[in-house]
């Protein structure tokens, strides 16, 4: 087994530009997807806890469908199938706009892990104690008052580390988005390797830019999570 | 829409089924066990072996699995020195990233079942192997099925991924059924149900077993 | 002059910072039942496992029935010889009573499974509940739970038995059928150290009372010494406290 290793190519044009193209799309794709994610998490998972029984039904239906299908095959709907169901008009304005590809990865990619961030949420507030609740209407504070003053904040520390788990899961994630032509980090390793033959220092940088992350995102939560810590409240690790 | 274009290519579909259950299915046989041997390499008291399976799983839990993919479909031949098959790759780099996740999941399932149980069994005489064989490890399973199910499904929704070293499981194929019949809709909405069906019933199946604990 | 089955020579046990054992130095004689009592966190608890090994000491020695178990190669064996009753029960929840019982007579004993059983149903007996043999541990009372536990323990026919709080997590009016299963077993001649606040226990069924506070041993006399006339202020203290004397 004979292997030339090169590390300094990683460094030279023009894959330096590459590498850092591709690191940057892969930064923005994920954060964009993934406070999109939250919002539709937050939304979603609040329906499956309300109420209604309209709302908790439509919550339920929505996450079977959005966790259901393999996030390759959500990207693969998003792209071929989407345009295809608009009306004429529409399927013109799509199609013309500029970054197709990334629209249909934002989306892609928000959908699937906002149902994941949903029942993160559902169940961070169904692990809340039913004493909290009643202690909270019992002081004469409204429904929508109990959600915002005591019920929510509560929840929202407990399920802190499921949401920096989420984003890590996007940040990995939107390397499925080479399948649809976005040249991110994974797509940027595959291509050098392709046009270099030099696949382990490639594979090397795409996997040290998703390590750091990973890490740097790691020590991070645990920061916040010392932050909004409420002593004595034993939550799920 | 010309749903015609389905039924025609229906088997040929669903034959890619096959090639998904096959990835999926070798993969759980061999994950799970390599999965188990880390979570107990994570617990051990000798710092070698704590620290290399830490660090293999921490490792595989931060790259895509993609990527992973890619890593073992460059690698494995240029070890092995000759061309292998997309199946082996596919196997090897699925094997060795999900035995990661299941490391976690059997871990977080040893630590819950709470140390007061090892001691018991520790005081009565048993050796550390025996009361993990029999006290911990079965009270363990039981609270893991949930997310052990999940994680199944996970890695039957992850073997679409092989599609991009051209290994044929379902989508793959539903990609050159789309390409030649020019009919991207009928066919992609078609494989979307059979994965909606497949993986609501494991969603089920998992759900039954939470009640069960 | 029989032999110390116990003997404790100034162990000492922390955790970073914060000292469990300060020196704890002394002796227990085989028939004997010996009430530990003192108030959170003075190390009673901590003083037990170290004597079945379930905790480090970093110095210091224990010498059980003539085996250090600081340099003890084979801690199972050793511990076979100690039985344990814990605070929280801790049965194992996923096999019926009896099977709880016969565990470790089959597998550490490695008798054969006809033996352990006869044991089993004999310690199950012993303690009262031997219709429940086949049921599950979640099936049964509290107080029927901790003679499990204490059959547990006798089936394997130990040397001695350390009981941990044995009826701190027991409804009050449970805690009197465990504690006349203890006084059954005292009398019997079974060398006993029990950690708890049953005073009444130890007035009744102890022949030797500890008391200790922030690691150390304050004080180790005789029952009625104790009582009666104890020697150190702290002690007098702690003893009109706990009789909720007001």
């Amino acid at each position: 087994m004979k292997y030339d290793f090169n590390w300094g190519m990683m460094i030279e044009e023009p894959y330096l530009e590459w590498i850092l193209d591709g690191i940057w799309m892969t930064v923005h794709l994920a954060l964009v997807s993934w406070t999109i994610a939250l919002i539709v998490g937050i939304l979603i998972g609040t329906f499956r806890v309300t109420k209604s029984k309209w709302l908790r039904v439509i919550g339920a239906i929505y996450v079977e469908i959005f966790r259901g299908i393999p996030q390759l095959v959500q990207l693969f709907l998003w792209f071929f199938v989407f345009p295809m169901l608009l009306s004429e008009e529409w399927m013109l304005w799509w199609n013309g706009l500029d970054h197709v590809p990334y629209f249909t990865a934002v989306i892609a990619i928000s959908l699937f892990t906002g149902a994941r961030v949903a029942e993160q949420i559902r169940s961070g507030i169904a692990s809340i104690p039913r004493g909290q609740f009643n202690a909270a209407l019992s002081t004469g504070l409204t429904p929508p008052q109990m959600y915002r003053y005591v019920i929510i904040p509560y929840a929202f520390r407990v399920v802190i580390p499921a949401i920096g788990s989420e984003f890590l899961t996007v940040f990995k994630n939107t390397a499925l988005a080479l399948t649809v032509g976005i040249a991110e980090t994974t797509y940027t390793a595959r291509s050098i390797e392709t046009d270099s033959f030099h696949g382990i220092e490639a594979y090397s940088m795409a996997s040290l830019t998703y390590m750091c992350t990973t890490t740097m995102v790691v020590v991070f939560m645990g920061w916040v999570e010392r932050r909004t810590h409420i002593s004595g409240l034993i939550t799920r690790r | 829409m010309e749903w015609s274009v389905i039924l025609p290519n229906a088997l040929y579909m669903l034959g890619g089924l096959k090639g998904s259950f096959e990835l999926a299915g070798i993969t759980i046989v061999l994950s799970f066990p390599l999965g188990c041997l880390l979570a107990i390499g994570r617990l051990s008291s000798n710092p070698w072996i704590k620290w290399f399976c830490s660090a293999f799983v921490n490792i595989l839990r931060s790259n895509p699995l993609i990527l992973i993919l890619f890593w073992f479909y460059f690698l494995v031949p240029f070890i092995i020195g000759r061309p292998v098959g997309d199946l082996m790759s596919a196997v090897i780099a699925f094997v060795i990233f999900f035995a990661a996740y299941f490391a976690e999941i059997v871990r977080s399932g040893i630590q819950s079942v709470g140390i007061s149980q090892i001691q018991a069994g520790l005081s009565s005489g048993l050796t550390y192997s025996q009361t993990m064989r029999y006290i911990v490890l079965p009270q363990a399973i039981r609270s893991m099925l949930p997310a052990l199910t999940t994680e199944c499904i996970l890695i039957f929704q992850g073997t679409t991924v092989a599609y991009v070293i051209g290994y044929s499981e379902m989508l793959h194929r539903a990609s050159l059924v789309a390409e030649r019949t020019l009919r991207p809709v009928e066919i992609y909405l078609f494989v979307t149900v059979i994965f909606l069906l497949i993986c609501y019933s494991g969603s089920l199946l998992s759900r039954y077993f939470e009640k069960r604990l | 002059m029989p032999e110390p089955i116990i003997q404790l020579k100034d162990v000492h046990v922390s955790y970073g910072d914060f000292k469990a054992l300060d020196g704890v130095s002394t002796d227990v004689m085989p028939g004997n039942c010996i009430v530990i009592c003192g108030p959170s966190g003075s190390g009673k608890s901590t003083l037990l496992r170290c004597i079945n090994a379930l905790e480090e000491f970093q110095s210091g020695e224990i010498i059980v029935d003539g085996t250090s178990v600081k340099t003890c190669k084979d801690l199972p064996a050793l511990r076979v010889n100690i039985g344990m009753v814990f605070q929280h029960f801790e049965l194992y929840p996923h096999m019926s009573v009896l099977n709880n019982v016969t565990l470790a007579p089959i597998k550490a004993k490695k008798l054969p499974k006809a033996q352990a059983e006869e044991i089993g149903r004999k310690v199950l007996d012993q303690v009262g509940i031997l219709d429940q043999a086949e049921k599950f541990p979640a099936e049964l009372s509290g107080g029927q739970q901790q003679r499990a536990a204490i059959a547990r323990a006798l089936a394997l026919e130990p040397k001695l038995i350390l009981f941990d709080e044995p009826t701190s997590a027991l409804d009050p009016e449970l805690i009197s059928e465990v504690l006349k299963v203890m006084l059954k077993l005292a009398q019997a001649g079974m060398t006993m150290l029990v950690v708890t606040h049953e005073m009444g226990f130890a007035r009744e069924v102890a022949d030797e009372i500890i008391f200790m506070d922030h690691g150390k041993i304050i004080e180790h006399g005789s029952a009625d010494e104790f009582f009666t006339n104890a020697k150190s202020e702290r002690t007098r203290e702690f003893i009109d406290k706990i009789l909720h004397k007001i």
